[in-house]
């Protein structure tokens, strides 16, 4: 079980760097919602005896992650007619080396951290720590909405994955809650993507600072 | 009547006079009188031996309970407020008139009532939350008192400068009462010697209150403030308000235990403001910011007294450190009268001739002999010459240093620096004043200006007269005033109650009319021969030219230049000349310029740093959106660095 976990965790994490690494949006949203499908299957891996709760709620994070997000963002891109981030603020080859330094340090802090002894093996916590620092840095690094949305996607992820830790003492109903958030951000991003299209006739977040004070 | 009612009375005047003061001159000026005549009429009780008021509301304002409470040391300063308040008044109808400031006439009307109103609070606030509220309230009024003239851009600096200064130690006030507050569980005020806890925030209070009183590097605001306002407000700021920042200390340093270098931090500051704050008075061509400065070394003066009352109490509250005590709290009177009258003689300069230049004026005495002669009487006062009041305190601040010096106390280290400091001051104040009624009241005109200046009027003449008598008063007869300054100080320290005089006071009183009467036989005796063998009239100074021009005059320049190149090293003349050159010279000039050197080289520097640090700031701040994302991130990698080294759980 734990094998498998561990497995699902570090293709979340390979997911992560692919993300840093690519300049094509639709390939940015595809990891995205790949990533999410991943992080759907844990709870399924990790319970013991499959409550009608977490087999729903696993249900509910594919559909909506793997499904509902990509085509809402995927449509903004279409309606946006862009498919590239071609001058994000940090390079894509720095932000992948970034991400990897990241990650290293994700996997010490990790095993620096006062965890529970159940936790010290699993690699959860620092695929958790290492997925929300590339989410940042892609909120940081990247200049169109779009990329931005999926340095959300991810960033959110992190968290999700740092909550299947607490499975057993927390309700599933929480994690069920961000998620509604989530979707709802990820709806309004999009109308405010072609709110923005509109306006700047371009997706850079940067232009926006002429509304500034 | 009883004490309440009459502080009713007065608030209730000055709020009236504060409101309607602007449309009706007339009744401003009777209503601003009957307030601080109240405000006199209470002091005047406490001072003569009535029992201290104390007032608490039943109701609560911003939470708390007002609670009032006039005690014999809020009651010295008390009369300063009322009367300087009420001279001043009827200074501004005739120097501020509604006919020739149709603009800001009223409205300084207005502020001045609650000026006055503003500072008689500070002094009645036993509740830390009110005092603030009240001292906050009387830097407003005094800052658009200042502004009055606000068309011109000098003013508006001058007062934004003051508004800064102010409000920087204001803070520094909120962080005392504050902690006050937090340590003792209450605003309320009153005496708390018995906390040895509390020591360290006198000095959170000394640099609050500093700031307001002008001590030497604090200073800042006070010159150019003082030189801008008009001259009425230029009296009341110089007379009272600094002495509100005394207050403070006074107040304080008495409720409060004192930590263990407060007498020497005092007389270390008091000899700093006193020797530089004359230094540069004798340097300024300015009238009133050469008066302004005098007030820096006055307040060194009386800070001085302070100290050595704090050391005296300190070791045994010996005898010495009670006179000195007396003399500072006496300065604080001297200094409020002869200090307007000086202000308000500079006004009467101003208002005949346009201009406070030293340089443009000159020859006055001709044309406004009462001016001159007021002013030349505030000048010897302030220069501490026998037989006048300013002496009499100040031999009093000096019999305290030199009781402790000779009677090897404990502090000798720092009293016996201190008073060759005084001496310095003293020197260089009469210098100072010398020079400030030379060159702009004898001599012959410099300009035409000076010599079309016209003598005040009357509504001018009369408060000058009336501050000046008061100095009379209290110089002839210092034995009258001495039961007062005693209960004044047995208040703030209970172990200087007691009816012993230990200051030969009926000597000295003796001694100065003595001395009147003989400068008054001789006056006398002068006038009889010049009448009996005639008199021959000649220009000033024309040293046996044959046709002498005023510009062959001492300048106010030329006259403390020697001193100014003593202090050199503090003063940092800004000189530019150009020398004569060959057979036939065109053009020869020389032009010095003495610059704020704490202001200008300490204070701006550093602003200049601090700004340029903000703007750096706000070039990062500019809606970029991953960037406020990193500069969250950077924070809480930052706050993560400070659990994990800081050990915290």
């Amino acid at each position: 079980m734990s094998g498998a976990l561990d497995l699902l965790t570090g293709l979340a994490m390979g997911l992560s760097l692919v993300a840093l690494g690519t300049s094509r949006l639709p390939s940015l949203i595809r990891v995205a919602a790949l990533q999410g499908v991943v992080l759907g299957t844990m709870p399924l891996v990790m319970e013991h005896d499959l409550r009608a709760m977490v087999v729903v709620v696993a249900l509910a994070t594919v559909v909506m992650k793997g499904v509902v997000i990509p085509v809402l963002l995927r449509r903004a891109m279409r309606t946006a007619n862009i498919d590239r981030d071609m001058d994000p603020l940090i390079g894509f080859l720095p932000s992948l080396l970034l991400g990897a330094a990241g990650l290293i340090g994700a996997v010490l802090l990790a095993r620096w951290l006062p965890l529970l002894p159940e936790h010290h093996e699993s690699l959860l916590v620092a695929g958790s720590i290492s997925t929300v620092f590339s989410g940042l840095l892609l909120l940081i690094g990247r200049s169109k909405a779009i990329s931005q949305v999926c340095g959300y996607l991810i960033l959110e992820n992190g968290i999700y994955m740092f909550g299947l830790l607490l499975i057993s003492s927390t309700p599933l109903l929480v994690e069920g809650g961000i998620l509604l958030d989530l979707t709802v951000a990820v709806f309004v991003t999009g109308i405010i993507v072609d709110r923005i299209q509109r306006a700047f006739d371009s997706l850079d977040t940067r232009k926006l600072t002429v509304l500034r004070e | 009547m009883s004490m309440g009612r009459l502080i009713v009375v007065a608030i209730v005047a000055l709020v009236a006079a504060a409101m309607g003061g602007s449309r009706r001159p007339r009744w401003w000026l009777a209503l601003n009188w009957v307030g601080t005549a109240a405000l006199l009429g209470a002091a005047m009780w406490i001072l003569g031996g009535g029992a201290e008021w104390e007032w608490r509301s039943a109701f609560a304002v911003g939470g708390e309970r007002l609670h009032l409470r006039l005690d014999r040391v809020g009651g010295w300063f008390l009369v300063l407020v009322a009367v300087i308040g009420g001279a001043g008044a009827a200074y501004a109808r005739g120097y501020w008139p509604d006919r020739e400031r149709p603009a800001s006439a009223g409205r300084g009307r207005a502020w001045w009532s609650a000026l006055v109103l503003c500072m008689a609070l500070v002094l009645l606030c036993a509740n830390g939350l009110h005092f603030l509220m009240a001292w906050e309230a009387f830097a407003l009024s005094a800052f658009f008192l200042i502004t009055l003239e606000r068309e011109r851009r000098e003013v508006r600096m001058a007062g934004w400068l003051y508004l800064a200064a102010s409000h920087a130690g204001t803070l520094a006030l909120f962080a005392f009462f504050c902690l006050l507050a937090a340590r003792t569980g209450s605003w309320d005020l009153g005496p708390m010697r018995d906390r040895p806890g509390l020591a360290p925030l006198f000095w959170v209070a000394l640099f609050g209150f500093g700031v307001k009183a002008g001590v030497f590097p604090l200073h800042v605001w006070l010159p150019s403030a003082h030189a801008n306002a008009p001259s009425h407000v230029s009296a009341i700021m110089s007379g009272v308000a600094i002495k509100m920042g005394l207050y403070g200390v006074v107040r304080f340093g008495g409720w409060l235990p004192v930590p263990a270098g407060a007498g020497w931090v005092l007389l270390a500051a008091g000899a700093t403001s006193a020797v530089l704050g004359s230094a540069f008075a004798l340097a300024q061509n300015d009238l009133k910011r050469l008066l302004a400065y005098c007030s820096v070394e006055n307040m060194g003066i009386m800070l001085i007294g302070v100290g050595t009352g704090l050391l005296g109490a300190g070791s045994g509250d010996a005898a010495w450190g009670r006179v000195a005590m007396a003399g500072a709290l006496l300065h604080v009177w001297n200094h409020g009268l002869f200090k307007s009258l000086l202000f308000f003689g500079a006004g009467s300069v101003a208002h005949a001739t346009g201009t406070r230049e030293m340089s443009r004026l000159g020859g006055l005495w001709r044309s406004m002999p009462w001016t001159a002669g007021l002013f030349a009487f505030g000048s010897m006062a302030i220069a501490a010459l026998p037989p006048l009041n300013g002496f009499v305190s100040e031999w009093m601040v000096y019999l305290g240093l030199l009781d402790a010096a000779a009677g090897h106390a404990r502090d000798a280290a720092v009293i016996v620096p201190a008073t060759m400091a005084l001496g310095l001051a003293g020197a260089l104040a009469l210098a100072a004043s010398v020079k400030a009624s030379a060159v702009v009241f004898l001599g012959a005109a410099r300009t035409r200006v000076a010599a079309g200046a016209h003598e005040c009027g009357w509504w001018m003449r009369l408060p000058m007269l009336g501050l000046a008598g008061a100095c009379v008063c209290i110089a002839l007869a210092p034995l009258m005033v001495w039961p007062l300054i005693q209960r004044s100080l047995g208040t703030w320290n209970i172990a200087w109650r007691g009816d012993g005089t230990p200051v030969p006071l009926a000597a000295l009183g003796a001694a100065q009319c003595a001395l009147v009467a003989v400068v008054a036989a001789g006056g006398f005796l002068l006038w009889f021969r010049a009448r009996a063998n005639g008199l021959r009239r000649a220009g000033t100074w024309d040293c046996g030219y044959s046709a002498p021009t005023a510009r062959m005059q001492y300048t106010g320049g030329s006259f403390s230049a020697l001193a100014v190149g003593w202090f050199a090293w503090v003063l940092r003349p800004d000189r530019r000349r150009r020398w004569p050159k060959g057979p036939f010279p065109r053009h020869a000039s020389r032009v010095e310029r003495i610059p704020e050197a704490v202001l200008e080289r300490v204070i701006g520097p550093v602003g200049d740093v601090v700004m340029g640090a903000s703007a750096w700031v706000r070039r990062r701040q500019q809606g970029v959106l991953p960037d406020y994302i990193l500069y969250l991130v950077l924070g809480l990698v930052a706050v993560g660095l400070l659990v994990a080294l800081g050990g915290v759980a």
